[in-house]
C-alpha cells in the first residue's frame, strides 16, 4: 500500500516561507488554506489552542528547524479518510525514523505469517527475542491504531502528534498533522480515501523531509491528539495543561481543502467558536521500538 | 490554671483566621472537566463543610459530579503553619485550590551523543508525576523543614517578581541537604519539586525534574568530563527556555561532582576533576538568572564539598535521624496503612503523641497500645528514616508470616524487629 521512497529529487523542495504562512492562515480561519493571510491573524488565534509555543519557534528558530509540508486536497474529506492520514503517517514515520525495521505491512507479513500457516520453523533463539519484541510492538500499535479509529469516530481531531524520545514535554523529535484546514464531507461526496493518502504520501516524499535525518537509536513513540473535551472516550488520557513542545525537531504536516466546496459542508470552521472545548488527549502506551 | 486556658481555647476556637489554607484537588486521570467546574464544585464542597481539623482528605462525594471526575481533595500542610491540631474555620480563611492531574508515565532518560556512544546522563520526570503522589506527606521531620523549603521558594519567587536586582541582592536558587544517609534526603527534594509543581500550577502549566547521573558525567578521555557537564547544562536550559514549566534539577549526592578543589593540592585528585567542578560551578552561575528553575542538592560528605559550591547554596539543611516523636509518627503511618490493607485486623485506633501526652501518658484500655508503640519508638532512637520504614515490612517477614494478624501481636514482632536491627548492626560494627 506504502510508496516506498527511494528515487526522488532533491531539488523539488517546497518554498518554505510561503508554506508557513500559509500555515498560520489555517490556524486562524481554516477556510482556505492556499490563499495568502495577512500574518494579523495569528493575535486571532484563541489562546486554548497553545499557539504560542509554534509560534515562538517558528519565529526564533532557524527556518530548517520546523520545516512543513503542505497538501491541499481537491474537495471535501471524511472523517473516515482523516483518521487513515493519522494510521498511516504513524506507520510511515515509524519505519522512516528507524523504530521499526520494515515498513509496517511487511512487519505484520513476516512476523504473523507463521501463526497463520501453522508451518513452525526452528529459528535461533537471538531471533526469538527479536519476534518477540516484534509481536508486542505490533500489538501495541494495533491498539494504538484500533484506538485512533473510535476516537476519530467519536469527535473531530483538528491536530495529531507524533512523539518521539525524551518525553511528551521535550521529545527529541516531533511531527504534527495538522487536520484543521480540513473540510469534512459524507463519505459519498467526499474524495476517494485511497487517492487522499496517495497525495499526502507524494507531497511527503516530493518534499523529501526524511532522507537528510540521521538515524536514530530506538526509543519511546508516543501519540497526542486533539479532541472534544466531552467526546467520551476513556482510552486516550486528557491532558489539560498540555503545550506543543518548542524543543526538538519538528515536522509539521498541514492539510486543507480547496475548489468546488459546499461552506456549510466544513464543521472546523463552524466549531471555531468552540476551540477551547478542544483538548489534547495522550495514549496511554508508549510504543517501544526496535531493531533487527 | 490549665482549666483557664482550656477555656479561653474554647472561647477562642479560631485564633489563626487569616491563615492560607492549601486545598489539593486530584483530578481523575481520565477526567476532561474544566477546572473552573471543578474549582465551583470543590468550593461547595468545601462551604458544606466549612470547619475541619488539621489536614483533611475527602474521596467519596454526594455530588455526582465530583465523583466522576475527581480522586480526590485534600486540605494539606496546615500542620506546616498551626503547631497544635486546631479547628480551622474555612470560611475565615484564605483558601487556594490547586487542581492537577498526575503524569502516569516513568522517567525518560536524558541521552548525551558522544561520539558514537549514548550516555544516558540524567533521569527526567514530568511532574506532577504519579510515582511522587503521597511521598510528601510519608516525610515526617521535627524541624520545619518542608516549611521552610517551601517558604524559600515562595520568597525565591517574591524577588523574581518584583524585579529585585541581582547584583544587589543576590540568591542562587541553591538548596543544599546534608545529614547522614536514610534520612529521606533524596525524597525531599523530589517530593519538593512535586509539591511546588502542584502549588504554583497557576503560574506554570507543569513541572520537569531532571535527576542527574553524576558518575556518568566523568568522561573516559582525559579533558573531557568538563566538556559533558557543559553539554548537560545545555540540555537543562532548553527545557528552562520554556517560560511554562519549572525545572528542578536534582543532583544526588553532589560531592562528586564538587569535590573540594582544596584536595587537589594534595595531589591525590586528577586534574580532570577540577574542570569539572570548576564547569559546574560556572553552569550554576549561568541558570540561576532564570526565574524557572530551582536547583537541589543532597550530600552525605559535606565536608569534602568545594566551598565555593556550600556558598552557592542559599539553603544549607541538616537533615538529622528522626526524634522520638517523629519515629512514633513514623510507625503510625505505618499501621495506619497496614491496617487500611487489613493486615492487621480488626481496626485499633491508636492515639497520636499529642494525644498521649493531654491524658497525661497514662494506661488505659484506649492508650495501651500506643504506649507500646511509644516505647518501641523510643528504643528505636538512633535508626534512620530508611531503616524505620522498612521494619514494619520485616516484622512480618520474620516473626507474623500469617495473611491477617491482631495490633497486640505486630507490635510484639515490631518490637522484636527493633532488637535484630541493634543486634546486627552491633555484629557489623564488631567485625569491622
Amino acid at each position: 500500500m506504502m510508496p516506498r521512497g527511494g528515487g526522488h529529487s532533491n531539488s523539488s523542495r517546497p518554498p518554505f516561507a510561503g508554506q508557513k504562512m500559509a500555515a498560520h492562515g489555517v490556524a486562524a480561519a481554516p477556510t482556505r488554506a492556499a490563499s495568502p493571510t495577512s500574518p494579523l491573524l495569528i493575535a486571532e488565534v484563541p489562546p486554548a489552542l497553545d499557539r504560542s509555543g509554534g509560534i515562538r519557534s517558528r519565529r526564533n528558530g532557524p527556518a530548517a528547524a520546523c520545516p512543513s509540508v503542505s497538501v491541499v486536497f481537491p474537495g471535501t474529506v471524511s472523517r473516515e479518510s482523516c483518521c487513515r492520514f493519522a494510521c498511516e503517517f504513524l506507520k510511515h514515520i515509524l519505519h522512516q525514523r528507524h523504530q521499526l525495521p520494515l515498513p509496517y505491512e511487511q512487519l505484520v507479513y513476516f512476523c504473523r505469517r507463521p501463526t497463520q500457516d501453522g508451518d513452525v520453523i526452528k529459528k535461533p533463539p537471538s531471533m526469538d527475542l527479536a519476534s518477540k519484541k516484534c509481536q508486542q510492538v505490533l500489538t501495541e500499535l494495533e491498539g494504538v491504531l484500533r484506538h485512533l479509529e473510535v476516537m476519530f469516530s467519536l469527535t473531530l481531531v483538528p491536530r495529531v502528534l507524533i512523539l518521539l524520545g525524551g518525553n511528551v514535554m521535550s521529545p527529541k523529535e516531533l511531527y504534527e498533522l495538522n487536520l484543521e484546514g480540513i473540510c469534512e464531507g459524507s463519505a459519498e461526496e467526499s474524495l476517494k480515501t485511497g487517492s487522499c493518502v496517495r497525495k499526502l504520501f507524494h507531497s511527503l516524499f516530493v518534499a523529501d523531509v526524511f532522507s537528510e535525518l540521521k538515524a536514530l537509536p530506538v526509543m519511546g513513540t508516543v501519540v497526542m491528539l486533539q479532541g472534544h473535551r466531552d467526546c467520551g472516550v476513556d482510552w486516550f488520557r486528557p491532558k489539560l495543561n498540555y503545550k506543543v513542545p518548542t524543543r526538538g525537531r519538528k515536522l509539521t504536516v498541514n492539510l486543507s481543502c480547496n475548489g468546488d466546496i459546499n461552506i456549510s459542508a466544513s464543521p472546523l470552521q463552524r466549531m471555531t467558536s468552540t476551540w477551547e472545548d478542544y483538548v489534547w488527549f495522550q495514549a496511554p502506551v508508549t510504543l517501544k521500538g526496535f531493531h533487527e | 490554671m490549665d482549666e483557664a486556658a482550656g477555656d479561653l481555647k474554647q472561647a477562642l476556637p479560631n485564633v489563626c483566621d487569616n491563615i492560607p489554607i492549601h486545598v489539593e484537588v486530584h483530578q481523575k486521570s481520565s477526567s476532561a472537566a474544566r477546572k473552573e467546574d471543578i474549582r465551583m464544585s470543590v468550593l461547595k464542597l468545601l462551604n458544606r463543610h466549612n470547619i475541619v481539623f488539621g489536614d483533611y482528605k475527602w474521596t467519596e462525594f454526594d455530588d455526582g459530579f465530583l465523583n466522576s471526575n475527581v480522586q480526590s481533595v485534600s486540605i494539606v500542610d496546615t500542620e506546616l503553619k498551626l503547631k497544635d491540631r486546631q479547628p480551622i474555620d474555612l470560611s475565615k480563611s484564605s483558601l487556594s485550590l490547586h487542581i492537577f492531574h498526575l503524569n502516569e508515565e516513568g522517567p525518560s532518560a536524558e541521552n548525551l551523543e558522544e561520539e558514537n556512544e549514548d550516555i544516558i546522563a540524567a533521569s527526567h520526570w514530568v511532574l506532577p508525576a504519579a510515582e511522587f503522589h503521597g511521598l510528601w506527606e510519608s516525610l515526617i521531620y521535627d524541624t520545619e523543614v518542608k516549611s521552610h523549603l517551601l517558604d524559600y521558594v515562595t520568597t525565591t519567587l517574591l524577588f523574581s517578581d518584583k524585579n529585585v536586582d541581582g547584583n544587589l541582592i543576590s540568591w542562587n536558587r541553591v538548596v543544599l541537604l546534608h545529614g547522614p544517609p536514610g534520612t529521606g534526603k533524596t525524597s525531599l527534594c523530589k517530593a519538593l519539586a512535586q509539591k511546588l509543581t502542584i502549588r504554583l500550577s497557576y503560574r506554570y502549566r507543569y513541572g520537569q525534574l531532571i535527576e542527574i547521573n553524576s558518575h556518568s558525567l566523568f568522561s573516559k578521555w582525559f579533558s573531557e568530563s568538563g566538556k559533558l557537564v557543559t553539554k548537560m547544562f545545555q540540555k537543562i536550559q532548553e527545557l528552562i527556555d520554556d517560560k511554562d514549566a519549572l525545572v528542578f534539577v536534582l543532583i544526588d549526592e553532589v560531592e562528586s561532582l564538587t569535590a573540594a578543589r582544596s584536595a587537589f593540592k594534595a595531589g591525590t585528585e586528577p586534574s580532570d576533576a577540577i574542570r569539572v567542578v570548576n564547569a559546574v560551578l560556572t553552569q550554576i552561575d549561568q541558570i540561576k538568572r532564570y526565574p524557572n528553575v530551582v536547583i537541589l542538592t543532597t550530600s552525605n560528605i559535606t565536608e569534602k564539598i568545594d566551598m565555593a559550591f556550600v556558598d552557592r547554596a542559599d539553603i544549607k539543611q541538616y537533615i538529622g535521624p528522626p526524634s522520638t516523636a517523629a519515629i512514633f509518627r513514623i510507625y503510625l503511618s505505618c499501621l495506619e496503612e497496614l491496617m487500611k490493607c487489613q493486615i492487621i485486623y480488626p481496626r485499633q485506633q491508636l492515639l497520636t503523641l499529642r494525644e498521649l501526652e493531654m491524658i497525661g501518658f497514662v494506661e488505659n484500655n484506649v492508650s495501651r497500645l500506643s504506649l507500646v508503640l511509644k516505647e518501641i519508638s523510643r528504643r528505636s532512637e538512633g535508626l534512620s528514616g530508611r531503616v524505620l520504614r522498612k521494619l514494619p515490612f520485616l516484622a512480618h517477614a520474620l516473626y507474623i508470616q500469617s495473611p491477617s494478624v491482631t495490633m497486640t501481636m505486630f507490635l510484639q514482632a515490631l518490637s522484636l524487629a527493633v532488637d535484630k536491627q541493634f543486634e546486627e548492626r552491633k555484629k557489623l560494627a564488631d567485625r569491622v
